[in-house]
């Protein structure tokens, strides 16, 4: 009785305002749902919940950051193959960081990878009509490269700061 | 790389093992001590002169050894391993070695120079908490499963409830012959009866016609008083040498009367029989048959055997308990989608317990990821995926799920792992992978490997997934796939290493068939009735009664609801009316209007009106077992011609 009334009273100190989920709360703020819409809450909290350790989150965070290495290396190589007009590349690219995000439940970022997929596949955004036109393909996977960068960016943030490595 | 091996893997927490280091490092002494059995943790808060030592320790001492420097965070880590703080009480003294503010946490398990101790801190099991929410997110595939399993129950039972059906009504077919029989053989004694009668009057006659002759003067009067007492008395048979005509007739009467009652009946069971014999599967409950018996025997005797009928009731009733529910489910084909829609009860709970606490875990489960599907050995898998984070994440899924994991970065690894000679249980193959996609993969691999291959793929429009179907592979995880959804598919596969209720491998495998409607509210009045299994709809209670042989009331509340489900069906058209609507016009139509007792008065009202075998029988229920219907069936054919003639013939015999 006595144990669990100790572990509880402090919880209710240090998590005050959270409603017991996942979160690193002392201070109440960073939640799950925090995280924003960018983020799949249930997909995101099903990696969490492999995490042995709840206040470091080894597991989940070297994923996440894993994801950061590996989202901004792939962003390089779709600048790079946006150079050399390669739409081939730039589907499997999509392709690629779709996967990950998607497993991250990066919704936006996902999207955004899904269309660069399709557009380098000389199809449109939702990848059912074909767009011959390279240049307009070129244009399209531009586009959304950028705004899945953007989105990235933003994830990102959400991610790290949910892991407080705001300064690092 | 690889996320074959997660901190899981060791045996005692990171956290422990930190915290361990941390007090072993001797710089930090002035703030941090350790000594034998307890830990202290040091800075005060209370005191302003130690708020430079609570500073110190979580500015520099902790992030030292942890990756955040967060001293709440800390104490929060520490009361989840079960460590406790050490209250020192003002009564002996309150003071602390460490000086009045400080904290300190002690740990059965962990002591200074004890470090395989450290093994037996573990986090403490997570408080139940928002069970909704994961509910909600895991429903669907859960759905699923429940309801898989809920459809294997359900035809278990069906296939059960088919058998002991079919036992029963070969015993019924077989009672009804014996009654047959017996029937055949009181009518041969009937006749023989008659003929002694014939043969006896003939006699008579002859022995007045000589009385007469011999003694002309005897006054008929006192045979004739003779002739009463005898019958009245006794109902003698004719059988003594003196016995007057009276007896005689009166026997005859009697003899012909029953004789007639004799020969209706057989008519009646031979129909019956004749039923059963048509529709093998489709014999109902008799209500309508024996009402009109009873309704029959009403009129041709004024005073049916009514302890007879009541105390044959007993183990009668019993037996009807039992038939009743199979009565009503026959006909019904278990595989046969449409049917099942229409079962009335939710599955058994039994079949369910093994599965169950995995479903029941979900809101606790949170951090003891662990979930042991129950392998009998350890699945080995290969998980061929290009991309690190779905490979690493995979790879930590399959772990929680007890299964050894062997990784391929694209196919072509996947193709020599598997060439090379590497045995694994299960391939989940992703697809669109650099140097060879997984659908090549696949189809090298088919040339060699029978290995169930499961494609993990986003792309899964139908043309695409016929695609993998016709490459050898077996089954799509569509991505990103979630827990659930990779448990499901590696108990779908991997059934034959689960030590699950026999079935489910057979089960699972199929699509089911059934609508989501009933998916949806069965598997919802599972889940929520787990615990109280009495408290969820109608259809609980109402199934559990049959089996649980419970009391008749129970019929009463349960029936309308459950088989009021589907009474228009097949089942009361197929096996009530045939029977209820030929026999009426037997020979003994006319006996509807009854004048008898309470009881079987209900009844052939019930069946004089157009209601349908269920509310008969339900109602047949209702007014208790005493009463019952199904005695007379046996009774009577026994009461009619056996009994009566019977008599007369024991009575001389002593």
């Amino acid at each position: 009785m006595a144990t669990t009334h100790s572990a509880a009273s402090v919880k209710s100190v240090y998590s005050t305002g959270t409603d017991g989920s996942i979160v690193q709360s002392e201070d109440g703020s960073a939640g799950a749902l925090d995280l924003g819409a960018d983020i799949d809450a249930a997909t995101f909290e099903q990696i969490l919940e492999m995490d042995d350790d709840e206040e470091e989150r080894e597991f989940s965070r070297s994923i996440v950051y894993d994801f950061f290495t590996q989202a901004e290396g792939t962003f390089q190589k779709m600048d790079s193959n946006l150079e050399k007009r390669d739409l081939e590349q730039l589907s499997a690219l999509g392709h690629f960081l779709k996967g990950s995000s998607a497993t991250l439940g990066l919704t936006k970022v996902k999207d955004s990878c899904e269309k660069i997929q399709h557009y380098g596949a000389h199809k449109d955004a939702t990848g059912i009509e074909d767009e011959l036109d390279d240049d307009i393909c070129l244009k399209n996977c531009k586009e959304t490269i950028e705004q899945a960068k953007k989105e990235f960016a933003e994830v990102e943030i959400a991610l790290k700061r949910f892991y407080r490595d705001e300064g690092s | 790389m690889d996320g074959n091996n997660g901190p899981g893997a060791n045996n005692s927490s990171d956290f422990v093992r930190k915290l361990y280091k941390m007090l072993e490092t001797p710089t930090d002494e002035n703030v941090l001590c350790s000594t034998r059995g307890r830990v202290e943790d040091l800075p005060r808060r209370k005191n302003d002169a130690d708020e430079q030592q609570n500073e110190k320790f979580t500015k520099h001492i902790l992030p030292k050894h942890f990756k955040h420097s967060n001293f709440a965070s800390f104490v929060r880590q520490l009361n989840k391993y079960d460590f406790h703080k050490v209250r020192h009480n003002n009564e002996e003294g309150g003071s602390s070695p460490y000086g009045a503010g400080a904290w300190e946490f002690k740990h059965p398990d962990f002591k200074a120079n004890n470090k395989d101790a450290l093994d037996n801190i573990r986090r403490k099991a997570p408080a139940p908490r928002k069970p909704n929410q994961i509910a909600d997110d895991l429903l669907p595939t859960q759905q699923m499963d429940l309801f898989n399993t809920q459809l294997v129950a359900t035809q278990h039972q069906l296939q059960i409830l088919q058998e002991r059906y079919n036992e029963l009504s070969m015993h019924h077919s077989m009672l009804l012959q014996e009654l047959i029989g017996m029937q055949k053989t009181v009518v041969n004694h009937e006749h023989v009866m008659q003929y002694v009668m014939n043969f006896l009057q003939s006699v008579d006659g002859q022995r007045r016609r000589e009385s007469r002759i011999a003694n002309p003067f005897a006054p008929p009067a006192s045979a004739q008083q003779n002739g009463t007492v005898g019958a009245g008395g006794s109902l003698l048979p004719p059988i003594e040498d003196d016995t007057p005509a009276s007896p005689l007739q009166h026997a005859a009467k009697l003899l012909s009367e029953t004789n007639a009652d004799a020969i209706l009946n057989p008519r009646n069971l031979e129909h019956m029989n004749e039923v059963s014999m048509r529709m093998n599967n489709t014999l109902t409950t008799p209500p309508p048959d024996i009402a009109l018996r009873n309704g029959k025997r009403s009129s041709s005797r004024g005073a049916p055997p009514h302890s007879a009928a009541s105390s044959s009731s007993i183990p009668y009733g019993d037996l009807d308990h039992m038939v009743y529910p199979v009565g009503h489910t026959n006909g019904i084909d278990p595989m046969y989608s449409e049917h099942v829609h229409n079962i009335p009860y939710p599955m058994p709970t039994k079949p369910l317990e093994p599965t169950d606490p995995r479903y029941n875990q979900p809101p606790g489960r949170k951090k003891s990821t662990q979930i042991d599907p129950g392998w009998i050995r350890q699945p080995q898998i290969l998980l061929v995926e290009d991309d690190p984070t779905c490979r690493r994440i995979g790879g930590k899924f399959l772990y929680a799920f007890h299964c050894s994991i062997d990784t391929a970065l694209d196919g072509l690894e996947a193709v020599n792992k598997l060439n090379g000679g590497s045995k694994y249980d299960l391939v989940l193959m992703d697809i669109i992978m650099p140097n060879l996609d997984g659908v090549s993969a696949c189809h090298l691999i088919r040339q060699f490997d029978a290995t169930p291959i499961i494609a993990m793929t986003s792309n899964i429009r139908s043309d695409d997934i016929s695609m993998y179907f016709q490459h050898g592979m077996n089954d799509v995880l569509p991505k990103p796939f979630t827990k659930e959804g990779l448990l499901s598919m590696l108990e779908k596969h991997l059934a034959h290493l689960k030590k699950q209720p026999p079935g489910l491998e057979h089960m699972v495998p199929q699509p089911p068939g059934p609508p989501q409607a009933l998916a949806h509210t069965s598997a919802k009045a599972s889940l929520k009735s787990e615990e109280s299994p009495a408290t969820s709809p109608a259809t609980v209670s109402n199934w559990n009664s049959p089996v649980g042989s419970s009391a008749a009331d129970e019929y009463a509340h349960g029936h309308p609801g459950a088989y009021g489900i589907p009474p228009g069906s097949a089942m009361s058209q197929g096996a009530g009316t045939p029977v209820y609507a030929t026999s009426p016009s037997g020979p003994m139509g006319a006996p509807r209007p009854p004048q008898p007792p309470p009881h079987r008065r209900q009844i052939s009202e019930i069946t004089g009106g157009p209601d349908d075998v269920t509310a008969a029988s339900k109602r047949q229920q209702i007014y208790g077992s005493a009463a019952a219907a199904p005695p007379p069936m046996l009774h009577q054919p026994m009461g009619q011609s056996v009994q009566h003639p019977l008599t007369p013939l024991q009575r001389p015999r002593p």
